[in-house]
């Protein structure tokens, strides 16, 4: 009931309320306190068109399958298209959903109100079959195009060991790249104007300045990108799909491996989230060892960041010194985790192990050295003119086309925007520590490298807090979904031994619900959206990452450019394919 | 043929044999024999050049290895080709996506002979943890692979340890000199797996050092 009061306490429900009429709306509570509201998809043009003002942001747009839900909200039907709104003035969230039959699997397209809804509706058709009227180009993006089925229905395999195995005779091989050939009539493009005739140039999906498999499809009139359309899906992990059938606990290996860059802080993204939908409280020694590796991960992050982006725009060296640097920060994360890129290292209500004997010493040195290193970055890569001349003005776009386009994190900060998550809406016990949100304002391609720099030097801050301020106590919470009785009491009584069996057998029963926790990430807002059907595993998982709409947004910073400047974006940008495709 | 190594600071006689070598000694210090095949092996299995090639993850473990604390110029091959035309060595580094499948058969095939495959990590070795739809279980599948590096993501380390057991094999490899006179198959030598060889010193581990340090 509490959390009806708080929902009808809302003023943006209010508001919408008092102008569509109560009928309208379902509301649904949900433990993560963002007002759920079902919409009936008759009005949620017009819903949707009236928030637009006050949320510029869709943060997200995603499908879901109910067909095999037991604790089915009220006003669901088969499948549901789930609306995630961000109003960063006010600090504000609220989801709204639209439900459809599998009969008639279609919703209006949201793609003339948010930009950025085009590539999450494309999503939802591929992963759900689910339609939207007046899309301006409805066709797969994750998948292959001549993929059968909709892969994250309920009723499509999950396994590749349950569908017939992997062969590529000449044949097939022939039939698959035919239907990845660009065909520019696909996409509205002309092949030639009245007196020229405009080349098409393939960039990837294999090639050493995409970072990854991303293929870029490029409209050229001599060396100038006229139009540009990304096409992605080469990376495309099932992750979400996983989710689907890996215990609570068993899925956090498969979270480091969306940012690969970030390790433990996608984990933080997925355990908040899960703690949220459980009620689980985090004592505070794991709190604070949690902010510090993600802090470390942000580094190691930017670092691989900082080495790419000036290789890219032509300094060779730079990057073996931020790559040497990242070694040693490596080294303070094997000491404690016991792995390097994927440590896999924090669990629901807490982390994995106590920090080891001899941290302190190691995370001290580390901290003490990095600052003079990272001056002498500063005369090598940034103050660099040619790297200047390469980057300034390059790529640039304001505040409002970030929000418009779902553009978060150092980007979003780079056109002047005064928005952190850790600062603005803290989470996980950021608020007792102090840092600055460094901004840029042109929201070019070197105010974004810039502000990532500067990034470092206040995570290097916080990093120093933990250190100074580790509380002493439990690493992990005593709640009994997350931490199991003791192994000497299962000896004693039968109680205790069931309920270890169960919780190390099956994996602990996260109760029904759905909560999402977003969280400032390496390359932007990172959430999770874990719906729980009362059972040991995720009914479904939807993993928002901050890489996906910014790759969307390339076509629309370099048009008019030379090939050069948008190598330049593209290193700017800072997105890792995984962190994409998922 | 005869050499040795010296230190900085050691007198160094201008000719070795103070200017009384015999004509002997001076072909052992300048000439060296060998088969012509054992030869031709022997440099290609120190001049690899690798593809810059990279699918996910593995590929950022793949390229710390060429950066300094690591070096894979160590080795001789640090020699990045842009183009599968110039390379003669395919690192599938990473998962083998099904949408990506027939472009890494693509690249494959403009590698030209004589080429080596290292497949790194869990994911190209069999689908590692991903044994979900959109996932090809094992870059073995439809391409044919030299040396399986284990690990998700294997370290910078395993990945060299992969690339000199690729050059030994290399170098045991005998191909054919010419194409019209003798013998015109390919003879590769038997490698016994890692797992075998190594299973006794690794039974010999008794104590194994606590997390609790660092």
């Amino acid at each position: 009931m509490q959390h009806a009061q708080a929902i009808n306490a809302n003023s943006t429900v209010d508001d919408l309320v008092a102008r569509f009429g109560v009928p309208a709306f379902t509301l649904q509570p949900t433990p993560d306190n963002t007002p759920t509201l079902w919409v009936d998809r008759s009005q949620i043009l017009a819903v949707l068109g009236y928030l637009q003002q006050r949320f510029p942001m869709l943060l997200d747009l995603f499908g879901m399958d109910e067909r095999l839900r037991e604790h089915k909200p009220d006003g669901a039907a088969d499948f549901t298209v789930i609306y995630h709104l961000l109003s960063i003035a006010d600090r504000e969230e609220i989801r709204l959903k639209v439900a459809v039959t599998d009969a008639d699997c279609s919703v209006p397209s949201a793609a003339s109100i948010w930009p950025n809804a085009n590539w999450y509706e494309r999503e939802a058709w591929d992963m759900y079959g689910i339609g939207f009227s007046g899309h301006p180009n409805l066709r797969r993006i994750l998948l292959p195009p001549t993929w059968e089925g909709h892969a994250l229905r309920k009723d499509h395999p999950a396994r590749a060991t349950e569908m017939e195995p992997f062969s590529l005779d000449q044949e097939k091989q022939d039939a698959e790249q035919e239907a990845l050939l660009f065909k520019p009539e696909e996409w509205g493009m002309a092949r030639a104007t009245e007196d020229s005739e405009f080349m098409f140039l393939n960039l990837g999906p294999n090639h050493p300045s995409v970072h990854g498999v991303f293929r870029l499809a490029l409209q050229l009139d001599g060396e100038v990108v006229v139009d540009a359309v990304p096409d992605i899906g080469y990376h495309h992990r099932g992750a979400e799909k996983m989710a689907e059938r890996q215990a609570w606990h068993s899925f956090i290996p498969y979270t480091d491996r969306i940012d690969y860059l970030g390790g433990v802080m996608n984990n933080m993204a997925y355990v908040m989230s899960v703690e949220t939908l459980a009620g689980i409280k985090v004592p505070d020694r794991a709190r604070v060892i949690r902010i510090m590796l993600a802090e470390l991960f942000r580094i190691s992050s930017h670092l691989v960041f900082y080495g790419t982006f000036a290789q890219d725009v032509g300094q060779m060296s730079p990057v073996f010194y931020m790559f040497a640097d990242r070694e040693r920060l490596f080294g303070i994360i094997e000491a404690i985790t016991g792995g390097r890129m994927h440590p896999a290292w924090f669990r629901i209500g807490g982390v994995a192990q106590d920090l080891p004997k001899g941290w302190d010493r190691l995370v001290r040195e580390f901290i003490d050295s990095m600052p003079a290193r990272l001056d002498q970055y500063q005369v090598m890569a940034m103050d660099n003119s040619i790297l200047k001349q390469r980057t300034v003005d390059i790529g640039s776009y304001n505040t409002q086309e970030a929000l418009e386009w779902g553009i978060t994190g150092a980007s979003l900060r780079a056109t002047g925007m005064d928005f952190d998550l850790r600062r603005d809406r803290p989470y996980g016990g950021y608020d007792q520590f102090e840092f600055e949100v460094p901004l840029g304002h042109k929201g070019d391609s070197y105010d974004r490298a810039a502000v990532r720099v500067e990034e470092i030097r206040q995570s290097l801050r916080i990093v120093r807090q933990c250190l100074d301020n580790m509380p002493e106590g439990p690493y992990k919470s005593d709640h009994k979904l997350t931490t199991p009785p003791p192994k000497e009491r299962t000896l004693q009584d039968i109680e205790t031994l069931i309920h270890h069996f169960l919780n190390m057998s099956w994996g602990t029963v996260i109760p029904a619900g759905e909560a999402s926790f977003p969280i400032e990430a390496t390359k932007g807002i990172n959430n999770y959206h874990v719906v729980s059907d009362g059972g040991t595993m995720s009914y479904r998982t939807r993993i928002r990452t901050p890489s996906f709409p910014a790759l969307q947004q390339i076509p629309l910073i370099s048009r008019g450019l030379m090939i050069p400047d948008l190598i330049a974006i593209i290193a700017s940008i800072d997105f890792v394919m995984a962190d994409v495709d998922r | 043929m005869e050499w040795s190594l010296s230190k900085p600071g050691d007198v160094i006689a201008s000719s070795p044999g103070g200017g009384q070598e015999s004509i002997e000694e001076q072909v052992k210090r300048n000439v060296a024999f060998a088969k012509l095949e054992d030869l031709i092996a022997w440099g290609r299995a120190h001049s690899l050049w690798p593809f810059n090639f990279g699918l996910s993850c593995c590929y950022v473990e793949m390229a710390t290895s060429f950066t300094s604390r690591h070096d894979i110029a160590r080795f001789g091959s640090e020699v990045i080709r842009a183009t599968p035309r110039q390379a003669d060595l395919m690192v599938i580094s990473g998962t083998v996506f099904r949408k990506m499948a027939p472009v890494v058969q693509h690249l494959y095939d403009q590698l030209l002979e004589p080429r080596w495959i290292i497949s790194m990590g869990s994911c190209a070795n069999s689908g590692g943890m991903y044994d979900i739809y959109s996932v090809v279980q094992g870059v073995d599948k439809f391409i044919p692979v030299d040396v399986y590096v284990p690990g998700c993501p294997p370290r910078p380390e395993a990945l060299m340890q992969g690339l000199m057991m690729l050059q030994d094999a290399i170098e045991q490899e005998r191909r054919p000199l010419s194409w019209v006179a003798g013998d015109q198959s390919i003879r590769k030598p038997e490698f016994p797996a890692r797992r075998d060889l190594l299973k006794e010193g690794r039974n010999q581990a008794t104590e194994l050092r606590s997390p609790d340090e660092v």
